[in-house]
């Protein structure tokens, strides 16, 4: 729970909306189309809810209880939204008893909401057909002393129109019983249907099957227990605790109090409190919701009366069929948990994606690529500006080595240009990173739509190296470079013009002086390399830019590229996982909270209390 | 039939089957494994608390074990045979929480000493006066409290065990494991209980190893008690269980209400004169004895093959996670080499320090790329290995026991790689100045003496690039002679490949080690077939 409301936090700073925590579902961008989404399967999910056509119920029939269509009914949409976005994810095990949940609340709607259907449930010979008949005040059950009495359920029902519940619950009508008169002396328990239940324990396991599924579809259980039973392992292990959370529908009653003395009884009753506390049920103490534990004797009928006020004023309340399917939704939740919650916050943070970027990078070596493209510009350069001679000499040497050395020229056309090692790496922890944190079918969906990008991403960064890091395209000049390269034309020609003058004078053309062509070609000599040595150093920041420049573009073309095809899936993957996670935070509700503090809390006086009763002992 | 003469050759036998029973490991968590370990546990407990002491001792006293359901009055019963409040019993469940073993005075010495039962230790506790006996200490764990009574016939020790259906784990199977040491089993069971199933899974079991098996159905109402008699013989009758001794107590007073007393002698006499039968005629004795015993070692014929079995499920699942982690390590190896020979070493950064070469990139920089290059194609391959072995021990329950698995991105592989990377480099950078140094030159070569940093960054690039980097060994050819060169291209082949598999070693070792540790071995099931067989032969 705590998941979920430190996500509902997040929500609440995305969008700087001080109003988001009071109201928590409604009006989120997810949740509003969460309900949309399920109204509509709803509406069209016809397999699901068999008979879903005749929807929305609350209209044909009256509504369960007061607040039905309140807060279970968004957490059944929510179920039901969950299962749906979920099926392909999360094997099927956990969801199908999820969809089970759905079929049974969409079944237990359809049918009345006048009537509680409970549950007389307990081991052979603890008196659940005495209990049975004691509140139904004549014989229905037969009773006995050979083990197992009872071998298959029985109905009474205090009211007409419940033949639907019961078919449901595949009582034959040779086994549907009424009360004297039709049950209409009782007014109080009008809308009751009682179900007495073979045992759970017997060496008979058809029993324990037939109990097993009609505790499935009944809306409150009444154990029953015995001074000898109560303690068995086979009752808390197998029902008791698994049954936990359905405390507020459940009644236990120590049976047969008659066969222990007062202060016994009142002894076991509370050894008998304190083995429900350790069963994790919550029990219904100090107004608190929880199971009820009472002490009667069906044979002698003490206690009986008050049990029967009890169920009167339980079933008077009709809320029994919303809190069955309440803690239903509460199980199934807590099932689904580990599919739908880890420890950890998921999703890739600012660092993981650097990491990314940084992975691909070296992986079509855009450090590298930068480094060349800057060593490539500068030595451009300065053969642009270089002496004529010397551009001359090296032209020669090239010409003489031809190029064995330098594998431009000689190279075949490549395939593979980018490390594919290092994607395929970077693409396993840009997985990894995702889905640390996440349930396994997610961190598994993750990895799927990870690698699944990452299938064409090296060819398509192997075009990204030859259209954009080719070093060896033109580079742009700069805006300096004709100044230079006419300085170096104008030495140049300062050696030409001193040359010609000084052939001039030897010929006898021109005048003779010697020093003017002399210094005149001098100057031109010493101003050449001057120039290059000049443009040489002048052109180191405007290559190291012109390299930095291309192993950005890189860079970013390449991150580029990795975010369209791996992060952008990955991200949508994880995406999908939050809105599932919202729709299993309004599913498991605000109630599983307040409910387990409340548990504990009560579990701590009630422990207090045992010890006491151990001291007094 | 096995007879309680002093049999040297089968106790060897037993105690042998014992050692190895205790040999077994099961450190694998697999399925059947939570059965298997108690089936060990259960065979260690018969042999020691019960087979092997038995066979030593003949004349030890009958140990009847009281055992039945919770709240079925086993400490009611075992206080109405001795006639005093040896055992505490009461309303509140469970209420027997340390077992109790009443004997006669004579017979102390037989349980004193950790003759059976030898991991409880015993507890005495204050003599009791008859009303009020001292309140239990301290619970203590695995402890067993030794009462004495002279009521209690000679030769005879009764033992009140914690319910076996109790909610309590550990009183469950303290009250099997006591169950087990036992001559004689006394199974109670009530009116309201003699249907419920854990019971008859008790009833089942002692047919199954044909223990001598007495029945008491206890707290049954007077008005009721023919009736319900009749039912639970029927039942018994239909589980093949009819030739079973049968004793009924009707529900007193004494016995409903938190422990007031006794039952009174008459409920309770024929249990004590047919125990006592049991103790004191020696032909009573010994069959009672007999039956046990040899229910016991006739049942290990099935319960080792079992264990055996177990053991071989272990050694067959250590087997395939091992083979898991084996294969895709074998299949990184394979295309690690693949990989090696297409040159895909040389791409990204190494390729374009290539291309670079040596105009725009030096021999260093050209190095550092192949080297970081191939650090990390072992790198990835370690990671798609592990990956792999995730994947597979993931459908593996076994895998458990073996930890967390690493994610890919495990910054310390990628240490650990990148410093036997570096140590390749330096072993090729030392063998090429090697060379270098030892390269006659040709008085008639143009060039000067090449460098030893070049030669090395050359040869990088012959092994890794492959075909790409023909080049490169055309260059090494002419700056060494061909000879020199081919000499030391199969030099660094090798020197490559060593190291590869040397990375890919270490760390397959170092994902097999928590495995290995467990030393899960085929020895074990041999060895206990063969103890079996040995005890067989004796039998």
């Amino acid at each position: 729970m705590a998941d979920g409301r430190d996500h509902d936090r997040d929500r609440a700073l995305d969008h700087q909306n001080p109003d988001r925590d009071r109201e928590r579902w409604d009006d989120g961008l997810i949740a509003r189309r969460a309900s949309e989404r399920a109204a509509a399967t709803v509406a069209v999910g016809g397999d699901v809810r068999p008979g879903g056509g005749d929807l929305p119920e609350e209209d044909t029939l009256p509504p369960l209880g007061g607040s039905y269509g309140g807060p279970l009914r968004t957490r059944l949409d929510a179920l039901h939204e969950l299962v749906g976005l979920s099926r392909t994810r999360v094997e099927s095990e956990a969801l199908a008893e999820a969809g089970r949940v759905l079929d049974e609340a969409a079944a237990r709607q359809r049918l009345s909401s006048r009537h509680t259907v409970i549950a007389i449930a307990g081991a052979t010979g603890s008196g659940k057909s005495t209990l049975f008949n004691a509140l139904a005040g004549v014989p229905v059950s037969e009773t006995g002393l050979r083990r197992p009495t009872t071998s298959a359920p029985i109905a009474l029902s205090w009211s007409e129109g419940a033949a639907g519940l019961l078919d449901r619950l595949a009582v034959p009508s040779r086994l549907r019983r009424r009360p004297l008169a039709g049950g209409a002396a009782d007014t109080e328990l009008q809308g009751l249907v009682l179900i007495d239940l073979p045992d759970h324990d017997s060496a008979v396991t058809a029993h324990r099957d037939q109990v097993d599924r009609v505790l499935g579809l009944v809306d409150a259980v009444i154990w029953v227990v015995d001074p000898e039973k109560y303690a068995d392992a086979a009752l808390h292990e197998r029902y008791l605790r698994p049954l936990a959370g359905h405390a507020e529908v459940t009644f236990v009653v120590l049976n047969q109090i008659d066969r222990l003395g007062t202060e016994a009884a009142d002894l076991v009753l509370d050894d008998l409190r304190r083995l429900l506390d350790e069963d994790g049920m919550a029990l219904g103490e100090h107004g608190e919701p929880g199971a009820t534990v009472l002490s009667v004797s069906a044979l002698t009928g003490e206690g009986v009366s008050e049990l029967r006020e009890m169920v009167a004023g339980f079933v008077q309340e009709r809320t029994a069929p919303e809190r069955r399917l309440a803690a239903d939704v509460d199980a199934a939740a807590a099932r689904l948990r580990p599919a739908y919650l880890a420890d950890g916050r998921p999703g890739l943070d600012e660092r993981a994606r650097d990491a990314f970027t940084d992975r691909l990078a070296a992986a079509v070596g855009a450090q590298a690529a930068g480094e060349a493209a800057e060593r490539v510009w500068r030595r451009g350069a300065i053969r642009a500006c270089g002496t004529p001679w010397l551009r001359l000499y090296r032209w020669y040497e090239r010409l003489r080595a031809h190029g064995s050395t330098d594998p431009r020229l000689t190279s075949p056309v490549e395939e593979e240009l980018t490390a594919r090692q290092r994607v395929e790496q970077a693409v396993r922890a840009v997985a990894d990173e995702a889905s640390r944190g996440l349930p396994a079918p997610w961190a598994q969906a993750v990895r799927e739509a990870a690698t699944r990008g990452a299938e064409g991403l090296p060819e398509a960064l192997d075009e990204l190296t030859v259209t954009i890091g080719d070093p060896a395209a033109r580079p742009p000049r700069p805006a300096w470079w004709p100044a230079a390269v006419l300085a170096q034309v104008v030495m140049t020609f300062l050696q030409i013009f001193g040359a010609v003058w000084l052939v001039g004078q030897i010929v006898g053309v021109v005048e003779p002086g010697l020093l003017p062509p002399v210094l005149v070609m001098l100057g031109g000599i010493v101003g050449g390399p001057l120039v290059e040595w000049a443009c040489e150093g002048a052109v180191k920041g405007p290559a190291r830019r012109y390299g930095q420049e291309a192993e950005r573009r890189l860079r970013e073309a390449a991150a580029a590229c990795g975010r369209a095809r791996v992060l952008d899936p990955v991200a949508a993957e994880l995406m999908r996982y939050r809105e599932v996670r919202e729709q299993y935070a309004t599913v498991a509700g605000a109630r599983a909270s307040a409910r387990i503090v409340g548990g504990l809390r009560s579990g701590t006086s009630r422990l207090g209390a045992t010890r006491a009763g151990v001291r007094g002992r | 039939m096995v007879t309680l003469d002093e049999r040297p050759q089968l106790i060897d036998a037993l105690s042998a089957l014992r050692d190895r029973v205790a040999a077994v490991r099961l450190p694998l968590p697999l399925p059947d494994t939570p059965r298997a370990r108690q089936t060990r546990a259960e065979l260690l407990a018969q042999l020691d608390d019960y087979l092997v002491p038995r066979l030593k001792d003949p004349d030890a006293p009958l140990l009847a074990v009281v055992g039945g359901s919770t709240g079925a009055g086993k400490s009611t019963l075992v206080n109405s045979l001795v006639g005093r409040r040896v055992s505490e019993s009461g309303v509140l469940r469970p209420t027997t929480r340390t077992p109790v073993l009443v004997c006669h005075p004579e017979d102390h010495h037989w349980f004193a000493g950790m003759r059976v039962l030898p991991q409880l230790t015993r507890v005495w506790l204050p003599q009791a006066d008859e009303d009020h006996p001292a309140d239990e200490a301290t619970p203590e764990e695995n402890a067993l409290r030794v009462e004495t009574a002279a009521s209690v016939p000679r030769g005879l020790a009764l033992l009140d065990a914690p319910d076996i259906d109790s909610l309590v784990v550990e009183n469950r199977l303290l009250a099997a494991e006591l169950i087990c040491a036992a001559d004689i089993w006394v199974m109670v069971t009530t009116a309201s209980r003699y249907a419920d199933a854990v019971p008859w899974h008790l009833l089942r079991t002692a047919k199954e190893y044909d223990a001598t098996l007495v029945t008491v159905l206890d707290r049954v109402p007077h008005q009721v008690i023919g009736e319900v008699s009749r039912q639970f013989e029927a039942l018994l009758d239909k589980a093949g269980l009819g030739d079973v001794p049968r004793f009924t107590v009707p529900e007193l007073p004494e016995s409903a209400d938190g422990g007031s007393g006794l039952l009174p002698d008459s409920a309770v006499a024929a249990l004590r004169g047919w125990l006592a039968h049991r103790a004191e005629d020696p032909a009573a004795r010994q069959q009672a004895a007999d039956r046990t015993a040899t229910g016991v070692i006739d049942s290990l014929d099935a319960r080792l093959p079992e264990l055996a079995a177990a053991v071989a499920a272990q050694y067959a699942a250590a087997g395939r996670l091992g083979g898991a982690v084996e294969t895709a390590y074998g299949e990184q190896g394979k295309r690690v080499r693949e990989q090696l020979g297409r040159g895909a070493v040389l791409a990204g950064d190494a390729r374009t320090r290539w291309r670079g070469y040596p105009r725009d990139s030096t021999a260093d920089e050209l190095l550092d790329a192949l080297t970081e290059s191939l650090a990390a194609l072992l790198h990835c391959a370690v990671s798609a290995a592990e990956e792999r072995v995730r994947d597979a021990w993931r459908r593996e329950p076994a895998a458990d026991a073996l930890g967390p698995l690493r994610t890919g991105g495990d910054r310390d592989t990628g240490e650990r790689i990148g410093v036997e990377v570096r140590r390749w480099r330096r072993v090729l950078e030392e063998l090429a100045e090697e060379e270098v140094r030892g390269v006659e030159r040709p008085s008639t070569s143009r060039t000067a003496a090449p460098e030893a940093d070049t030669v090395a960054a050359l040869l990088a690039a012959a092994l890794l690039g492959g075909r790409r980097t023909r080049a490169a060994g055309e260059r090494l050819a002419e700056l060494l002679g061909a000879q020199a060169a081919l000499r030391l291209r199969d030099k660094g082949g090798e020197l490559v490949l060593s190291y590869v598999d040397r990375v890919l070693h270490a760390e397959r070792d170092r994902r097999l080690a928590p495995l290995e540790a467990l030393d899960v071995t085929p020895e074990p099931q041999a060895e206990l077939i063969a103890a079996l067989s040995v005890l067989q032969k004796e039998k």
